[in-house]
């Protein structure tokens, strides 16, 4: 009677859900038609979305294949937990231990029209978010609708789930949809003839439908304090064994099959109806769970400890029946809630490397750290064991100063240990984790100290790895020992078989011989990408296309650095490598910014910005890119973009972005007319540079003191245009920044030259880039140099061509004439298919084209197409 | 969000491409609610009878303001951050928007 009740509100509970059940049904049509969809369903804690989500599949038509999972309120959540869910009822069954496999299957399985449920997915580990990620990216050309449901209302800014939603953000294919309290209306309609007084419930719950039924399913007429009042008094009218069952479901979360509530209940099991009469638990494929997890907590928290240890106990011996699969991230959970050292010694790590191969390295951090609670009785080498297993953990979770603090704890026990390998290894590990921090010194010593130990035992594995280091991270710009200390790494490392120590070693060796010959150094690259690839290293060819940009980007071929660079960051996308990702993009927005590609430039520092991983390199670049873009183009907050990197934990041997920034701090103080502030704002970089004997960055900042009527001491060196333009051969500067594709300092020194004409076109550029400070200095010059007629502003931009195109207009235009449909370019631009329609019927009029294909002819007449 | 002035002068052969690039301007600027909101525009005739604009937005950065007109295909001749409004008189008679 009871559960009869309980489910007659249930259903009423869906009375102000109508629009979002329409919404869902909408996205299914979609999706069924090819056009997949996915739908995040938020809202707070009890708010109704699993009531909201199981009433819509209870609704499609029937023979619809939905296939449901769930995240576990684990601390340490199983990796891919509700995709091995999904994956057990699937047909064929979903195999394989990485997001990208997972998802890869996912998507097949969605070429028929299906309904994937992940619910709970604040609860997820990494993995988990990184095949929603890539779910998101592509089921638009699937026939899958994929509901995602969240709580929204206790994310930390940091919470991996943030940074999953806000990729997503982007993504035409998704809808959100919120799942509201419920009015002070629809609870006086469900408390409707009930004596109880719906202000007083409306005003204790806020319409939060779970505590709403719960308060009704009572049924006593009063409101109690709080939910744990509502949910214990429940709990107490039940029979001892039925209320033991509840007590050990409680402590196991999702819920307990049969055989382990047979394992911890005994006898008690019998009672279990009673339990699912009272509407308290609820039974799912034969297994008895929470109706909620709010009331779990609720139940949990009233046990006494001795009475959680005993069933955490009992719950441990129950699940590592050897009868059943282990399930690893559970076992570790309990075997430490049961307070089991050799339990948790031996589920913990196995938990730990089945995550970390999964890429859920932060749960992979957190079942080390579990296991290390209890190693005190453990020797060095096994303790060092789990540290290393931390450390990497932690450095590929993006927590690189823990990483850091343990690897060097790990160290000093494989010191302890007498193990001058194992210790070398760490070393190496240590080297790389410093290096990416900016620590070039120390990661430098760091190689040498494993070198030592490694030097007596040249063909142990250990030994590629030193050696592999010694060449990745050697600074100081040795090509040549920078290729044979790879190639001796890359021997040993085929020997045994190590396509990580091999791969690295090819792209070093081939990133070597690029820096001294481009031609020569870019096929090996190639190839150790290729192979990488083929030999499953991700991280590899992550590397190996960073790497081939840089090279790229350092010889000035900037178009084939932004083709290897946007190669990168779709592998990154592909294979969710986060770090790689915020790297390239730096990069990306340097070279974009040299080639005066302003908003491409802007579009990437912003992606990095909006990146809460912390590495301090690209968000050091991505302001000072922003700043100077800013500062060019004459908008607002260059300075204050600027004065950002100041609380960039940058160290002071990444010279490089200190040179960055101060050449920025002096560019943007001239362009906006504070000549005065250059000497000051270069000063210390200059001395610094000087101590270095730097010849490069000296000229590259005597040049714009130069400009600001600021001499400096020293001498600039290298052959770089800086020099040119130092030495007043400002037209020979013009032409060498011109054939590295720097366009907007080609047209800076060309407006220095003084010669009319040269300084005409110098300013007709600097309008054309958009570039109006700069523009407005050098028509301020020919004014004064009597010049009349000089162009006033950039509004030839919008007239770029003879039909009066904006440039927005010729990029929907060039689409079209790829045959695309409207749709399709609205994705691919990122625009509402409104505003694509808008552009199509506007480029239709201008060029007086009735249809779509003699827009197309007509702008291939008047030759629109050819220069985009 | 920082309030922001935007020059867009001469941008639009006539008032009819104006009315058309306005609606463009609204519907993306839907889609990104978060960064960009507007507030009001002036209509400039300009003296080579071209129509432009003077317009009042808030943002979240200058870029969100490019990204808006880029997706809109609205010109951005300046972009000027506004230290403060000093409000006298209420608007003439709005007709656009």
């Amino acid at each position: 009677m009871v559960q009869s009740m309980a489910a007659a509100i249930a259903t009423d509970l869906l009375l102000e859900r109508e629009a979002l059940l329409e919404t869902l049904a909408a996205s299914f049509g979609a999706a069924r038609r090819g056009s997949g969809r996915l739908a995040l369903v938020s809202g707070e804690a009890g708010a109704g979305k699993t009531s909201l989500v199981r009433r819509f599949c209870e609704e499609l038509p029937r023979g619809t294949t939905v296939l449901p999972g769930a995240c576990d309120p684990l601390i340490t959540p199983r990796p891919l937990g509700p995709f091995l869910e999904i994956g057990e009822r699937s047909d064929p069954p979903i195999v394989g231990a990485s997001a990208h496999d997972v998802a890869g299957q996912l998507l097949a399985l969605a070429r028929e029209p299906v309904v994937l449920v992940v619910e709970d997915v604040h609860w997820a580990d990494e993995a988990t978010l990184d095949v929603v990620r890539l779910l998101g990216r592509r089921v638009s050309s699937t026939c899958g609708l994929v509901i995602v449901t969240y709580r929204d209302d206790e994310l930390a800014r940091d919470h991996s789930l943030r940074i999953c939603l806000g990729d997503l953000a982007t993504t035409e294919a998704v809808d959100r949809l919120h799942v509201e309290p419920l009015t002070a209306e629809g609870v006086r309609e469900l408390a409707a003839g009930r004596d109880i007084d719906p202000i007083a419930l409306f005003e204790l719950t806020s319409g939060n439908p779970f505590y709403v039924t719960e308060i009704l399913a009572g049924g006593n007429g009063v409101v109690p304090d709080t939910v744990r009042d509502i949910v214990l008094a429940r709990v107490g009218q039940l029979s001892p064994p039925a209320a033991a069952v509840v007590e050990a479901a409680s402590i196991a979360p999702p819920s307990l099959d049969a055989p382990l509530l047979l394992a911890v209940c005994g006898e008690a099991a019998d009672s279990v109806d009673e339990c699912l009469a009272s509407g308290v638990v609820r039974a799912v494929d034969g297994a008895v769970g929470f109706r909620h997890e709010l009331a779990r907590t609720a139940v949990e928290e009233s046990l006494s400890p001795a009475r959680r240890l005993a069933l955490h106990r009992a719950v441990l011996l129950g699940l590592a029946d050897e009868s059943r699969g282990l399930d690893l991230a559970r076992l570790a959970f309990h075997a430490e809630a049961a307070d089991d050292e050799p339990a948790v010694l031996r589920f913990a790590p196995a938990a730990a490397e089945q995550a970390a191969r999964a890429g859920s390295y932060r749960e992979a951090a957190a079942q080390y750290d579990r296991a290390l609670r209890f190693a005190g009785n453990l020797g060095p080498g096994e303790r060092a064991q789990l540290l290393e297993g931390r450390s990497r953990a932690c450095y590929l979770a993006d927590d690189q100063l823990e990483a850091i603090a343990v690897i060097r704890e790990a160290i000093r026990y494989r010191q302890q240990q007498g193990a001058p390998l194992q210790e070398a290894r760490a070393l190496t590990e240590l080297a790389d984790y410093l290096s990416c921090r900016g620590f070039l010194q120390e990661s430098d010593e760091t190689v040498q100290r494993a070198s030592r130990l490694v030097s007596g035992h040249p063909e142990q594995r250990e030994h590629a790895y030193v050696l592999e280091a010694a060449g990745r991270f050697r600074s100081d710009g040795d090509q040549a020992a920078r290729i044979e200390l790879a190639a001796r790494a890359l021997a040993i490392g085929e020997r045994f078989g190590d396509e990580h120590v091999a791969g690295h070693a090819r792209v070093t060796i081939g990133t070597a011989t690029a820096l001294g010959d481009l031609d020569a150094g870019l096929p090996l690259l190639e190839e150790a990408a290729q192979v990488a690839h083929r030999s499953d290293q991700p991280e590899v060819v992550a590397r190996a296309l960073n790497n081939m940009g840089y090279v790229c980007a350092s010889r000035y071929r900037h178009e084939l650095a932004d083709a290897y660079y946007d190669a990168g960051l779709k592998h990154c996308a592909e294979h969710t490598s986060d770090l790689w990702r915020i790297n390239i993009l730096a990069m990306s927005a340097l070279s974009l910014l040299a080639q005066a590609r302003f908003d491409d430039a802007a579009r990437q520092a912003v992606a990095i910005l909006d990146d809460p991983r912390e590495s301090p390199w690209p968000h050091h670049t991505a302001l000072v890119v922003l700043g100077l873009v800013r500062a060019r183009r004459g908008d607002p907050g260059a300075r204050e973009a600027l004065a950002e990197t100041t609380t960039v934990d940058l160290q002071p041997e990444e010279f490089d972005a200190i040179v960055d920034r101060a050449a920025a701090h002096a560019e943007i103080s001239w362009l906006e007319g504070r000549p005065e502030e250059v000497a000051v704002a270069t000063e210390a970089t200059v001395q610094a540079a000087l101590e270095r004997g730097d010849a490069a960055a000296i000229a590259r900042l005597a040049f714009w003191r130069r400009l600001a009527e600021t001499e400096t001491d020293g001498h600039p060196g290298g052959e770089s245009p800086y020099v040119l333009a130092l030495a007043g051969n400002w037209g020979d500067a013009a032409d060498e920044w011109a054939r590295r594709g720097q366009t907007y300092e080609a047209a800076l020194a060309l407006s220095r030259t003084g010669d009319v004409r040269a300084v005409r076109r110098a300013h007709a550029e600097l309008l054309r880039l958009g570039a109006r400070p700069l523009a407005a200095m050098v028509a301020r010059e020919l004014r004064e140099k009597g010049v009349r007629d000089v162009p006033r502003g950039p509004r030839a931009a919008t007239r770029a061509n003879e039909a009066e195109l904006t440039r927005r207009e010729l990029e929907v235009l060039g689409l079209v004439a790829e045959g695309m449909r409207n749709a399709d370019i609205a994705e691919r631009l990122f625009l509402s298919p409104r505003t694509v329609d808008h552009h199509v019927s506007a480029i239709r009029r201008k060029l007086g084209a009735r249809t779509r294909g003699e827009a197309v002819a007509a702008a291939g007449r008047l030759g629109l197409l050819e220069d985009r | 969000m920082e309030t922001y002035l935007i020059l867009r002068r001469g941008g639009w052969r006539s008032a009819e491409d104006l009315a058309a690039a306005a609606e463009r301007s609204t519907s993306e600027g839907e889609r990104m609610p978060n960064d960009i909101a507007w507030i009001r525009s002036y209509v400039l005739g300009e003296l080579d009878g071209t129509v432009g604009t003077v317009c009042i937005y808030q943002a979240s950065s200058p870029e969100a303001i490019r990204r808006h007109a880029s997706a809109a295909g609205l010109p951005v001749d300046e972009i000027v951050r506004v230290a403060d409004t000093v409000l006298v008189r209420p608007d003439p008679i709005a007709t656009l928007a």
